[in-house]
């Protein structure tokens, strides 16, 4: 009856074109899409399973849109993840501020979430030093505060997104062990939002 | 074209008694449609009527899209400006847009260039404070002083909220629509009526709906009158700027209809039925699409979708490549359904590379994988069938040559059935292939609709002859069609046309329509 065995919950969080679009498809289709930017519409979800050691752990990605019109939705993205790539633009310093936000979100509402603070489109950064606008160390020292790990990737040249999202998985491995599954993904039983109901009936 | 329109005034066919209701054999309405080649004239019985009840809200035509507004106020003319002239014969038609054609991007646009002042059509969004919320051209914030003007002159014409004005200047028509907490102005330099301005300015109205509800709308600006809405619509503007196109080229919207997938009854029968077998508790509708026609609509059985909120419906799954990817699921306020609340749409393309594309619609926001599944069902259960081939091959071919109707002097012709909300249409033959051309062919359409269905004086059936072609419109309670000659034809010709073509479309009924729709 079950669709698809999803091990993990992963969300990708952020303001919009950080990149989180890029970065599942740079992971999952190994490409990057060039031509007019479009913007995620509510949230995409891809399941991509991914070898551990000589385990298959099996990430379900969901892929949320950043702009703050489905801000009151995202709960239902994050709740039960196992991992959060919250991710900001390396040459936008105002895509930090969000991150931040993000992140005082998740450890109020979901601290078995582990945190991957990911700066993004680090080929701009390389093309051009004078494009950065979020300091590594600054970065570092935030994720050192907050138990975060931390990556700067590029979606564009692939540097350091598998490695990111293995991590992911690595960390969901061995953490398995440990902490016992929650529920995962939503609970079809509960029903909220009776709102709409109580509208049309 | 300004001369040929005004030596050839539109001519209303009642008064000819050239066609009239006895016209087509009444007798055999009260035959059995299956017997029965000749369509009715009877709503119900006409080619391409559902055999069940129909899927969408009843619809009887535009009225009922317009009536919202037109009881609190009608379209009506501001004081001292003259009265708003029903469209001139001597009226330009439709006039060649420089500025589209240059291909400028349409965000870029300097606001005081020539080029900006001559698109043929702007749509404002503003906010009752005055605060810009949409352009269709430039970007709102070079609008500002514009902005004041619009906002002094909606002061001036109007007291009532949610009322329609126009005003006519030299070659523009501005039409205000305020629909509280909105004001929605259009400035059209086409010879579009107030009405059909009116409809395409609601529809902007209601995609924004759609994103946010008007029950957020309302709470926003009950809270904060200045409140920046761009904000929250961030990332949208696509999806007004594609709406805005489809306005202008899809007759769908301009009939309150949608058109099918071209696909034989029982391949359709059966994608139908592994839809409605693909159930859950909480979906309301489930949706296959392929491009912008529909395949099949399977619904809760006490409820319907309105075509407005099905074209809403489209127009995001159509302009968003983001559901290319994986699964969709966004929250979606079907406005014409409810303004209060969101359903939650899962979108998916049924196998990478095709244009199916699955919209399943439940009520509620925690279901993703429920539907998922559902999405997986359905394909299993298609896949196995040769339905599934059958639809593959449909959508090689998803529309028709107007030559298999046989008959020579016709171009093109829309063709929409009542009862069931579904039209039908050949694909545009060579003079419409351009964009331009096809604009202009849909402005004829347009005028001809406005003619049958104008307030207070409707018509029944309307010929018309220009240079470039001749056109005939005809409604009944049944349907409402219309037809484009190529210009050497002839009245005659026009009006054996009619029958001909509407044995045809009987003939092909089972394939261009969704004659038996299901519920869950
Ligand atoms: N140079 C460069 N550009 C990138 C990179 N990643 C993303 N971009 C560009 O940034 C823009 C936004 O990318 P998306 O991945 O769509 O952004 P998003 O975060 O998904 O945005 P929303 O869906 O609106 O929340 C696009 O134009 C991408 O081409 C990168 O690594 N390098
Ligand atoms: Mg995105």
């Amino acid at each position: 009856m079950t669709a698809m065995r999803v091990d993990a919950k992963v969300v990708m969080l952020g303001k919009e074109s950080v990149g989180k679009t890029s970065l599942v498809e740079r992971y999952v289709h190994h490409r990057f899409l060039v031509g007019p930017y479009q913007n995620t519409i509510g949230a995409a979800f891809v399941a991509k399973p991914t070898h551990v050691g000589d385990k298959v752990v099996t990430l379900g990605i969901w892929d949320t849109a950043g702009s703050e019109r489905y801000e009151a939705m995202s709960r239902i993205y994050y709740r039960g993840a196992r991992g959060a790539v919250v991710c900001y633009d390396l040459t936008d310093s105002s895509s930090f501020q969000r991150a931040r936000f993000w992140v005082k979100e998740l450890q109020n509402c979901e601290e078995h979430c582990k945190i991957y603070l990911c700066g993004t489109k680090n080929d701009l950064i390389e093309a051009d030093r004078g494009l950065r606008q979020v300091d590594y160390h600054d970065v570092q020292d935030f994720a050192d505060e907050i138990g975060a790990q931390h990556f700067e990737t590029s979606s564009k040249t692939g540097s350091n997104v598998d490695e990111l999202f293995q991590k992911v998985a690595e960390d969901y491995n061995s953490s398995s062990f440990e902490v016992m599954p929650e529920e995962q993904g939503v609970d079809l039983g509960q029903k909220k939002d009776s709102y709409f109901y109580a509208c049309c009936h | 074209m300004a001369a040929d329109v005004h030596n050839q005034p539109w001519e209303s066919m009642p008064s000819n008694g050239c066609l009239t209701a006895e016209h087509l054999t009444v007798e055999r309405l009260r035959i059995d449609r299956a017997e029965s080649p000749t369509p009715g004239l009877v709503e119900g019985t006409e080619p391409g009527a559902g055999q069940e009840t129909a899927m969408f809200v009843h619809t009887q035509s535009f009225e009922d899209l317009t009536a919202d507004t037109e009881e609190e106020a009608g379209p009506e003319s501001a004081e001292g400006v003259g009265p708003v002239e029903e469209e001139g014969p001597d009226e330009e038609v439709c006039p060649e847009e420089e500025a589209r054609r240059s291909g400028v991007r349409e965000k870029e646009e300097d606001v005081t260039s020539e080029a900006w002042r001559a698109h043929r059509k702007h749509v404002f969004v503003l906010s009752e404070a005055g605060k810009p919320i949409y352009s269709r051209y430039g970007t709102e914030e070079a609008l500002s002083s514009t902005v004041g003007v619009m906002m002094a002159l909606v002061a001036f014409v109007e007291s009532d909220k949610n009322a329609i004005r126009s005003i006519q200047g030299d070659g523009y028509r501005v039409v205000f629509l305020r629909k509280s907490p909105l004001v929605l102005v259009g400035v059209s330099r086409g010879s579009q009526s107030d009405r059909e301005l009116v409809r395409e300015l609601q529809y902007v109205y209601y995609q924004i709906v759609s994103l946010l509800t008007l029950t957020q709308l309302d709470h926003i600006f009950k809270h904060k009158q200045n409140y920046d809405l761009r904000r929250l619509l961030s990332g949208s503007e696509h999806l007004t700027a594609s709406l805005l196109r489809l306005l202008e080229l899809d007759p769908g919207p301009l009939l309150s209809a949608v058109t099918c997938l071209p696909l034989a009854g029982a391949a359709r029968d059966t994608v139908s039925a592994s839809l409605q077998h693909a159930r859950a508790p909480t979906l309301v509708f489930s949706i296959l699409l392929a491009g912008t026609r529909l395949v099949s609509l399977v619904r809760r059985k006490e409820q319907h979708l309105h075509h407005m909120d099905l074209h809403l419906l489209f127009n995001l799954v159509g302009s968003s490549s983001s559901f290319r990817e994986g699964e969709g699921w966004t929250p979606v306020c079907l406005p014409k359904f409810n303004t209060a609340g969101f359903f939650h749409a899962h979108v998916s393309y049924l196998l990478p590379g095709t244009p199916l594309c699955l919209v399943l619609v439940s009520t509620d926001r925690e279901d993703f994988f429920t539907l998922s599944d559902c999405k997986r069902r359905f394909l299993e259960r298609l896949q196995k069938r040769s339905a599934f081939h059958a639809l593959q091959e449909a959508l090689a071919c998803p529309t028709y040559p107007v030559a298999q109707v046989g008959i020579p002097e016709l171009r093109h012709f829309v063709y929409k059935s009542k009862s069931s909300g579904l039209y039908t249409s050949p694909e545009l033959p060579v003079p419409y292939s351009s964009e331009e051309e096809q604009e202009r062919l849909m402005c004829l359409y347009q005028q001809l609709h406005s003619r049958l269905h104008h307030p207070t004086r409707p018509l029944r059936s309307i010929y018309r002859c220009t240079h470039t072609e001749n056109l005939f419109a005809w409604v009944t309670s049944g349907f409402e069609l219309y037809l484009c000659f190529s210009p050497l034809g002839t009245k005659a010709v026009a009006v054996a046309a009619v029958n001909k073509l509407l044995k045809w479309i009987r003939k092909e009924e089972d394939r261009l329509f969704i004659l038996s729709p299901l519920t869950y």
